[in-house]
């Protein structure tokens, strides 16, 4: 079964029309087989995945925690979940128990996959406290160990301040590799305008962070969608991959989504999608909402760093939404 | 939704609410998810599930607070019972029922006297949530105008910012 909205079905992955030197092409071409639709498997694994694309994925689960890894049949659909990507970044780990995401991925990984994860500090104001998570396929994808972190916050302007992380994916060559940030994120639902107005200084904040890296992707559970972003949406270039859909389980709110920056994102396919659990996997609302109250949100990017020249326009995929 | 299926989610609300003070924890916690997953329908049990902030174990600690944060404004007829457990000294059963007496909006000005008194919190996020609560409340929480002005010279910034914002929206 596909997801539910699976924008851009039959778009063709080719790298965005005109950036692409014409040797990594070739190489390309000769390197892959016939490019895969660069959408998530339906709910099995490991599913044979693109060369032409890498799927990131943003995650709230619920309350993740004891309670929900005692429950078989839930930790074997967010299993198949994060199989359908190459990354996963989770918000609402709430569990005392430094196991959670370890056990999590082993479960992951039953099948023969080779995820690995990151995780963040506990963070919050009060004694219940969330952490992010990044979980990745180490046979696509490996994370720069020395670039995690957390966003510094001395005003105290975010709940929970975002986990940032560094990635490279390794289904190209290594000097060809689309390398990008990560900034896992997941606001206060009682003070979301303030918050996205402190992530516009947070994304810029990172943009700038490494001479080296343009490529920033905010991704989470934002509380708002695009038409209350605000300032946040009028980040030069800024762009997003969930538009004119619902984000949560019960279809009723657009609350999660990944954001970025033309023209340095340029590797951004213009495939996305909400995986609805419901849908996905045959489960009524009651057992889908015992998974999450979220949906996974997911964006395609090419493998390989797409340099944006002057005058370029991104061609062969639509373009992202703002 | 028919009638018949209203009236079981309702059954279903007060049920798990009786449930959030059982013996067990593990019934305690599995009330309050099955509360969690009833969204905004739970806001019934607004009250009940501030209390239970307080319960000692954390996994029904952590569903609780996830009820919360999905419940939306409670009931006005909440109110009055929410002014009192914003005196609580749990931190954490003050602190939610702040944020919810907050999301009361100017319905919530009858405990702006309260609040004003949270401003005072030995907890930073008590005191923090208090603030932005008479803020949310508006011009209806003069009578914190006072303590808020204590609070916009305070070294937290986060507490400054917010008591700046509470006095703006209250006016002159």
């Amino acid at each position: 079964m596909s997801p539910v909205h699976p924008h851009n079905p039959t778009a063709s992955h080719k790298p965005p029309a005109g950036v692409l030197p014409l040797v990594a092409a070739c190489l390309l071409a000769l390197l892959a087989p016939a490019a895969a639709r660069a959408q998530p498997a339906p709910g099995g694994g490991p599913a044979a995945k693109p060369w032409d694309a890498v799927l990131i994925a943003s995650f709230n689960i619920q309350v993740f925690g004891e309670s929900k890894m005692a429950k078989p049949q839930v930790v074997e659909v967010l299993a198949r979940v994060v199989r359908n990507f190459d990354i996963v970044a989770i918000q609402e780990v709430r569990a005392k128990s430094d196991d959670i995401i370890p056990a999590f991925v082993r479960a992951v990984n039953a099948d023969g996959s080779r995820y690995r994860h990151v995780i963040g500090p506990r963070e919050g104001r009060t004694v219940s406290k969330e952490q992010y998570a990044f979980i990745y396929d180490t046979d696509r994808i490996e994370v720069d160990a020395s670039s995690i972190g957390v966003v510094p916050d001395p005003q105290g302007r975010l709940h929970r301040p975002p986990m940032h992380a560094r990635f490279r994916t390794r289904i190209t060559p290594a000097e060809m590799a689309f390398t990008f940030w990560l900034v896992d994120i997941h606001t206060d639902p009682d003070e979301v305008p303030q918050e996205l107005e402190a992530l516009t200084g947070v994304f810029q904040a990172m943009q700038a962070a490494r001479p080296d890296e343009d490529d920033v992707i905010l991704l989470g559970d934002l509380n708002a969608g695009p038409p209350e972003f605000k300032s946040f949406g009028r980040i030069p270039g800024v762009a997003w991959a969930v538009a004119g859909t619902t984000t949560n389980t019960r279809r009723s709110k657009t609350y999660d989504n990944l954001v970025f920056a033309r023209p340095a994102t340029n590797e951004y396919l213009g495939g996305w999608g909400v995986l609805d659990l419901q849908s996905t996997f045959g489960l009524p609302l009651d057992r889908a909402l015992e998974v999450s109250d979220h949906n996974p949100v997911w964006g395609a990017f090419y493998p390989a760093e797409v340099r944006s020249q002057p005058g370029a326009i991104a061609g062969g995929a639509s373009p992202a939404r703002r | 939704m028919g009638e018949e299926e209203t009236t079981d989610a309702e059954k279903s609300v007060v049920k798990n609410v009786a449930r959030l003070t059982a013996a067990t924890a593990d019934e305690r916690a599995d009330a309050a998810e099955l509360l969690c997953r009833a969204g905004t329908a739970a806001a019934v049990a607004a009250v009940p599930l501030v209390k239970a902030c307080g319960d000692d174990d954390d996994g029904v600690r952590e569903w609780v607070v996830a009820a919360l944060e999905e419940l939306g404004p409670p009931p006005k007829t909440d109110v009055p019972a929410l002014d009192t457990l914003a005196g609580e000294s749990n931190p954490l059963v003050a602190y939610w029922a702040i944020t919810l007496l907050g999301r009361s909006g100017p319905d919530a000005a009858a405990a702006a006297k309260v609040l004003a008194g949270c401003l005072e919190s030995a907890d930073p996020a008590v005191a923090q949530r208090a603030a932005w609560a008479l803020g949310r409340i508006g011009p209806g929480a003069s009578v914190g105008r006072g303590p808020l002005e204590r609070a916009a010279a305070a070294a937290d910034p986060r507490l400054a910012r917010l008591a700046a914002e509470a006095l703006a929206a209250i006016g002159p």
